[in-house]
């Protein structure tokens, strides 16, 4: 993968606590001072956000059709 | 069963998500509910988990059938309409759904149980919400309304769209994935990948797209 998915990758090991300690604090003292990573983070955690109302928003709608075909 | 659970992606290292977005972070933050745990065997939940992540409209079908009946049947003698049924019962099955993947609930019940004490539960403060209302004039019943509804509620809409807007491929690969729960195994079969790793190299393209689209929304509605 190229570096900007790997750095995708990393970012998401790191919100899902998923990296080695010593990588972990790394990342978190990058983070003090590295304001474009900074703002990755926080749109990778509003894009998670994204995705999980647009699941919802398939679930319900499955729902519905669920519900049209047994009861209407 | 490995999965990347998306409450967890979003609540973990959630102080840095504060730290860093001041206002954004008012919008967005979702309560930090702490994980459930449990020491029992969740050999209930872990069936229903795989029946739900693996033939998900055909097991949602079957606990509709069984619970909506019910639902309705409760809704109605308690002053609802089958209107409510349908909305209470939907919901509780977006929660059960959101639980059981993504939480590892421990049922010890059967779901048409849980299902059926969510509805109960919600209805009885949906008519205390209703009873509370009654007697206000129109303007005040609607600014109680803005009041409680839910903060996230205005930029939902909003974020869905950006999901959708990437195409059809990206939406199904990015909500199969983070929020259906499904194995990139799965995934890369029903959507014609070669293999599981270029499905996964696709993914963290959405993934990327999805954030680049998103720094235009941020900038225009937090700054």
């Amino acid at each position: 993968m190229r570096p900007e998915l790997e750095e995708i990758k990393l970012l998401e090991a790191l919100l899902g606590g998923q990296l080695q300690e010593e990588q972990e604090q790394e990342l978190e003292i990058q983070l003090l001072w590295d304001q474009a990573l900074q703002q990755k983070v926080a749109l990778q955690q509003v894009a998670y956000q994204a995705i999980q109302e647009a699941g919802r928003k398939q679930l319900r709608q499955e729902l519905q059709s669920i519900h049209r075909r047994l009861f209407s | 069963m490995y999965c990347y659970c998306l409450q967890q992606l979003q609540l973990k290292k959630e102080y840095i998500f504060v730290r860093m977005m001041g206002d954004m972070s008012a919008a967005f933050r979702i309560n930090p509910k702490k994980h459930m745990q449990t020491t029992e065997t969740p050999v209930m939940a872990a069936g229903i988990r795989e029946a739900l992540v693996q033939h998900r409209e055909k097991t949602l079908e079957k606990m509709y059938a069984k619970a909506y009946p019910m639902v309705l049947h409760y809704v109605k003698q308690h002053h609802g309409s089958p209107h409510d049924a349908q909305d209470l019962l939907q919901d509780a099955m977006i929660l059960f759904y959101e639980k059981v993947v993504h939480q590892q609930l421990t049922l010890t019940a059967a779901p048409t149980t849980y299902l059926m004490a969510v509805c109960k539960n919600r209805w009885r403060r949906e008519l205390e919400k209703r009873h509370r209302e009654q007697g206000l004039t129109p303007e005040v019943a609607e600014q109680l309304q803005e009041e409680t509804d839910p903060v996230m509620e205005a930029p939902t809409v909003a974020l869905t769209g950006f999901v959708e807007r990437l195409g059809q491929k990206c939406h199904d690969i990015l909500v199969s994935f983070y929020y259906l729960g499904q194995q990139m195994e799965q995934i890369a079969q029903q959507h014609q990948y070669r293999n599981v790793r270029s499905a996964t190299v696709q993914k963290f393209k959405c993934l990327e797209r999805l954030r680049k689209s998103l720094s235009g929304f941020s900038s225009h509605h937090f700054r």
